[in-house]
């Protein structure tokens, strides 16, 4: 069926667009995420995530070298950090450090 | 069946497992890969609604949160949670379409003769897609997209809505007319 055909490419036409999520949007959802997943227990700790080869941002590394307890190790410290503030809030927000999913979601 | 690379397979496995562990970075990680896929997954199937899109996306990030501990990689980790996208998509398709009347056959329009197999060769034709979508009432649109977007047939959609196959090609017959119409108006410069 012509008709049939004719649709189907149309919809093909907008599968293979790369189009990306805003850079805000994903902040958002990590946030989200973060949330949701607190709500069932504590984070993983920095020492943790660390030992399983993922790096933190420079505020993570001074609470992950404090002989701190463990519930200060699970705090997600991107609740009171202005990177996620900027994250969620601007797209492609100017911040620049390594480490920061909030600066890794920026779509530069 | 298609046998996935092991390394694949392992690597999602363990970027799950992570997760699950409540690891920020790997949740992180996480987010970073599949967003962009969920995103342009769903974008599209709600065109050219904006608002329902980015509630869909979290909608489908915090059920694979919840339900990542089922996942055992017999998939890639993003074929996955596309499989959620495509059920959160059609649940918003099958509230649209239940809630309005369908077409009687005295209703159907008159088949539309011109032929359109050459429209494709346009450029623009990515831009009209959006344009013409825009320009139709919702039950049509919806029937469109769920039939083309997401290769559902008249009669899987019927199932879902509880209408017949012939009631749903009925929709969908009276949707293609109208975004022909809209189309060659288009093209007629209109």
């Amino acid at each position: 069926m012509m008709d049939e055909k004719w649709f189907e490419e149309i919809a093909q036409l907008e599968d293979e667009s790369t189009t990306l999520a805003p850079s805000c949007l994903k902040s958002r959802l990590y946030s989200r995420l973060i949330e949701e997943q607190e709500l069932d227990g504590p984070l993983a700790s920095l020492k943790d995530t660390v030992a399983a080869g993922r790096g933190l941002c420079v505020f993570e590394k001074l609470i992950e070298i404090l002989p701190a307890q463990a519930n200060i190790q699970s705090f997600q410290y991107c609740t009171v950090c202005h990177a996620r503030v900027a994250g969620e809030r601007i797209e492609n927000a100017p911040i620049y450090w390594a480490n920061c999913p909030y600066c890794e979601f920026q779509n530069r | 069946m298609i046998k996935l690379s092991a390394s694949i397979v392992e690597t999602d496995l363990e970027l799950a497992r992570a997760v699950l562990k409540r690891d920020r970075k790997a949740s992180a990680e996480f987010v970073q890969l599949y967003s962009d896929p969920v995103y342009r997954y769903i974008k599209f199937r709600m065109q050219p609604r904006i608002e329902p899109v980015e509630d869909l996306v979290q909608e489908v990030f915090l059920t694979a949160w919840k339900s990542l501990g089922k996942y055992q990689g017999t998939s890639p980790l993003r074929v996955w949670i596309l499989g959620i996208a495509r059920h959160k998509v059609q649940d918003y398709y099958r509230q649209v379409l239940r809630n309005m009347p369908f077409p009687e056959d005295a209703e159907d329009l008159k088949a539309n003769d011109v032929p359109m197999e050459s429209l494709l060769n346009q450029r623009q034709a990515e831009g009209w897609i959006a344009e013409i979508l825009a320009r139709l009432p919702e039950d049509d649109r919806t029937a469109l997209l769920w039939r083309y977007w997401e290769k559902r047939s008249a009669e899987e959609i019927g199932t879902e809505i509880g209408r017949t196959a012939k009631a749903v090609e009925r929709l969908l017959a009276r949707a293609r007319e109208k975004f022909k119409m809209e189309w060659q108006r288009k093209e007629a410069g209109q």
